[in-house]
């Protein structure tokens, strides 16, 4: 299951972004998620789902790029926990 | 030299924002101090600012890394700047921000530590202590000198200081000057105890003893209490304040700027009585054309008395028709903001010629001997002048002096 919808709505609920306004494609800093808020994102994404986002993702861009590394990260804590 | 005047004035503080309604409750000598943090082993009060909408200034995704020091900033410098007519058109490299801070982001600080190893990645840029002059530079699009003074106690006494320099240099045509400070969280209230200087009070006695617990030239007092907030006043030249048809609150018509270089925490009467004085001397006033002084007062055992024989030491034979108060009792002692919001209370007091009561002082301390304002809302309709004090731990004294227009 893709993580982009549990990103979606924790973006809503931390910053207030309706995910309708934000293109999963399109560049979060160009939505006004600056690299201060993007660094204080990801920080908040590794706690809610217990991950821990590698340095080499720090300048993920796109909503749907950092779902697909969410989505590795989890399946692999999975399937070394299975 | 140019007269420097204050033409604007803004305060998110423990009373409220609007200028009005918190001046009213000042004068008829409300207390804002409450008991805070029931868990900690010592009882402990503080004034906090209950009313602040964050979202009037700030969406969710702007306050990533901003810590409450800066959003009390950022509001506060904000209303001064609307209150002074939104500097009448300043060119943006022609404003100055001016900003007192003792502390920076306790806040932020108090989560990291708290945060079991996870430290928010923007711990640094929201608790460094010039983050809120920052974040009120971009607010404002104040491109000129944005500078944050920390001198303790001082610091924003000082920091209206060094910015009426700059005014009256021609540095900047608006200065924005003030201060902030945010750190009613339990770290820094139990550091403060453990020093030895908070009020003591009756946990069991209800609310009513935490709010009046601080004392200031009483015979019984104990200490001060912790407060938070932000207070700012926009600055410019009387020329400059004409030309535009300014409203103008009062001349900043002296300063003055000392160190006891005696002790890191003791108050020093005679380092105090320097800053005092040159506060006159530029202002070519006598002590007897001053008729107020809104002390610093802090109310702890000795603070009180060097301060008193400070006040006895400058104005001598005068003393007796200087009306005193510490407004401390009511909205406790904001530290970095402390001299900003006294500052804006004794500007008011000037403008509306009513003086503040030194409140919770049912008997006077003998020892300071000062002719204080006991009564609320007290008319003074022949006021010209008055002095707000502000002294330091690490020694530095401040003396900030208004006149009339």
């Amino acid at each position: 299951m893709s993580s982009l919808k549990e990103l979606q709505d924790l973006i809503q609920q931390k910053y207030g972004i309706d995910p309708a306004t934000l293109d999963p494609n399109a560049s979060m800093r160009g939505a006004g998620i600056d690299s201060l808020a993007l660094v204080e994102f990801l920080f908040e994404v590794e706690d809610r789902f217990t991950v821990s986002l590698p340095d080499e993702y720090s300048n993920i861009d796109t909503l749907a790029d950092l779902a697909r590394v969410v989505d590795e990260l989890r399946a692999s804590a999975t399937s070394q926990t299975a | 030299m140019t007269p420097v005047q204050v033409t604007g004035l803004g305060a998110m503080v423990p009373h409220g924002s609007d200028l009005q309604t918190l001046f009213a409750a000042i004068m008829r000598g409300d207390s804002a101090i409450h008991p805070v943090f029931p868990e900690l082993a010592r009882p402990a009060a503080a004034a906090t600012v209950q009313d602040f909408d964050v979202a009037r200034w700030f969406t969710r995704l702007q306050l990533a890394g901003v810590d409450r020091v800066s959003q009390l900033a950022v509001a506060a410098a904000d209303l001064a700047l609307r209150d002074g007519g939104d500097g009448a058109g300043a060119a943006p490299e022609r404003m100055g921000i001016y900003v007192g801070c003792g502390m920076g982001g306790a806040a932020a600080l108090d989560a990291a530590y708290r945060g079991g190893g996870r430290v928010p990645p923007l711990t640094i840029p929201a608790f460094m202590p010039n983050a809120a002059a920052g974040h009120i530079a971009m607010r404002l699009q104040a491109q000129g000198p944005v500078l944050t003074y920390s001198v303790a106690c001082a610091s924003s006494a000082v920091a209206i200081a060094e910015a009426a320099k700059a005014v009256q240099r021609g540095e900047v045509d608006v200065a924005i000057a003030g201060g902030s400070e945010a750190l009613i969280v339990p770290g820094v209230v139990v550091a403060w105890q453990a020093m030895q200087t908070l009020a003591a009070f009756d946990a069991q006695a209800g609310a009513r003893a935490a709010a009046t617990c601080c004392r200031p030239f009483a015979l019984d007092r104990s200490g001060f209490v912790l407060g938070e907030g932000a207070a700012f006043m926009v600055l410019e030249s009387a020329p400059r304040a004409r030309a535009r048809g300014a409203r103008v609150y009062a001349n900043l018509a002296g300063w003055g700027l000392s160190n006891d270089a005696t002790h890191l925490t003791k108050p020093d009467a005679a380092g105090q009585a320097r800053a005092l004085t040159q506060a006159l001397r530029q202002a070519a006033l006598t002590p007897a054309e001053v008729g107020y002084c809104n002390a610093h007062g802090t109310a702890t055992p000795i603070g009180d008395v060097v301060e008193s024989q400070a006040l006895v030491r400058v104005w001598g034979d005068a003393i007796a028709e200087l009306r005193v108060s510490s407004t401390k009792a009511l909205h406790g002692h904001l530290l970095g903001a402390a001299g900003a919001l006294e500052a804006l209370i004794t500007v008011l007091a000037l403008h509306e010629r009513k003086l503040p009561p030194n409140a919770h002082c049912d008997a006077p301390d003998p020892a300071c001997g000062l002719n204080l304002v006991h009564e609320p809302d007290t008319a003074a309709p022949t006021l010209q002048a008055a002095v707000s004090s502000s002294f330091a731990f690490g020694g530095s004294n401040a003396a900030l002096l208004f006149t009339r227009c």
